[in-house]
């Protein structure tokens, strides 16, 4: 008995496409979703003039472009998605840094000149990425028509979050240490567990702008 | 016509013909072809993300409305889009004259020559 399948030529595009790109869900979906009407309607024109349905979902597809040619301008759109909300997130979060930043450097007082350098550097991620998230911000909306956006930007963003990930990692660890040798531990440890929940929500956006910038250099 | 002759002017098209009012993106594809008597071949793939990047710049907006008892993402000129569209065909008029003139296709280009 024959196993072999008939695969829709719009299903097995849609699928290769939907594959190949990456982004925020929403955007994603909403585009997959008008990418499918498109093609349901070009299949939809052709069987009207009595062309077979398997050949007109051939054409359609064949009209539509490559998939691996195709995907590129559809990456681009995804990539400048992701790197706004990636932007919005550094831009709410940073300040959960700079709290935890001043936190450490307060309990620096003390001699261990281990945590006053933390705080230094946590101030200077914090900064960075705080400037970047608003400038991307800025280059993408309100100056979008009048400032081509940076070939750069998604890049720059995605590891400047990262950075700010990474660094909201390292002050969860030097509150949480400090919560234990401190008489304010309430304080520090609420701030070291804002710091944890900040960590996730950066590093996850972070990570998913990587792969959009990878995907556009892979494309 | 080849695909790669309507780069560059594609958004210019893409504005032009939802000048009258709203459309989905397979109906601007065909008006592109339509208005075009059938002479460029657009490959169809271009023009939905053509269509969210005009939307990103603000030259478009888009809402879903039902089109055929579908709901469909319908695209829409905004006011911005009405310039920058007034200034393609600008730009377009002076670069043909240009060209015309250059290939000696006006009556005074060819009493120059």
């Amino acid at each position: 008995m024959s196993t072999a399948r008939r695969v829709d030529p719009v299903e097995d595009y849609l699928a290769t496409l939907t594959t190949s790109l990456h982004g925020p869900a929403r955007a994603k979906a909403a585009m997959m979703r008008e990418v499918r009407d498109g093609l349901v309607d070009a299949v939809e024109a052709q069987t009207r003039f009595g062309v077979p349905r398997a050949q007109a979902a051939r054409r359609a597809v064949l009209d539509f472009g490559a998939a691996d040619e195709i995907a590129p301008s559809f990456q681009r759109e995804l990539t400048i998605a992701q790197t706004r909300r990636t932007a919005r997130v550094a831009a709410v979060t940073v300040p959960v840094l700079v709290v935890c930043q001043l936190l450490v450097h307060v309990v620096a007082r003390d001699p261990d000149w281990r945590l006053g350098a933390l705080a230094v550097h946590l101030a200077a991620v914090a900064t960075a990425s705080g400037l970047l998230a608003v400038t991307a911000l800025v280059v993408t909306g309100p100056l979008t028509r009048l400032l081509p956006t940076p070939h750069r930007l998604p890049s720059a963003v995605a590891w400047t979050a990262s950075a700010a990930a990474v660094g909201m990692a390292l002050a969860a660890v030097a509150l949480g240490v400090t919560s234990a040798l401190s008489t304010d531990w309430p304080l520090t440890a609420f701030a070291g567990v804002l710091a944890i929940a900040a960590h996730g929500v950066v590093a996850a956006s972070a990570r998913e702008c990587r792969r959009c910038v990878r995907a556009g250099e892979g494309n | 016509m080849k695909a790669d002759a309507v780069r560059g002017h594609l958004d210019a098209m893409l504005l032009a013909v939802l000048e009258p009012g709203p459309l989905h993106g397979y109906a601007v594809i065909t008006a592109v072809q339509r208005r075009s008597g059938g002479v460029l071949e657009l490959r169809t793939g271009t023009v939905y993300p053509a269509l969210n990047r005009l939307e990103r710049l603000g030259l478009l907006r888009s809402r879903r409305q039902p089109v055929s008892d579908r709901l469909r993402r319908c695209y829409e000129l905004t006011e911005a889009g009405r310039r920058d569209l007034a200034g393609a065909r600008s730009t377009w008029q002076e670069f043909t004259a240009a060209i015309d003139a250059v290939l000696g296709l006006t009556a005074s280009a060819r009493r120059v020559t």
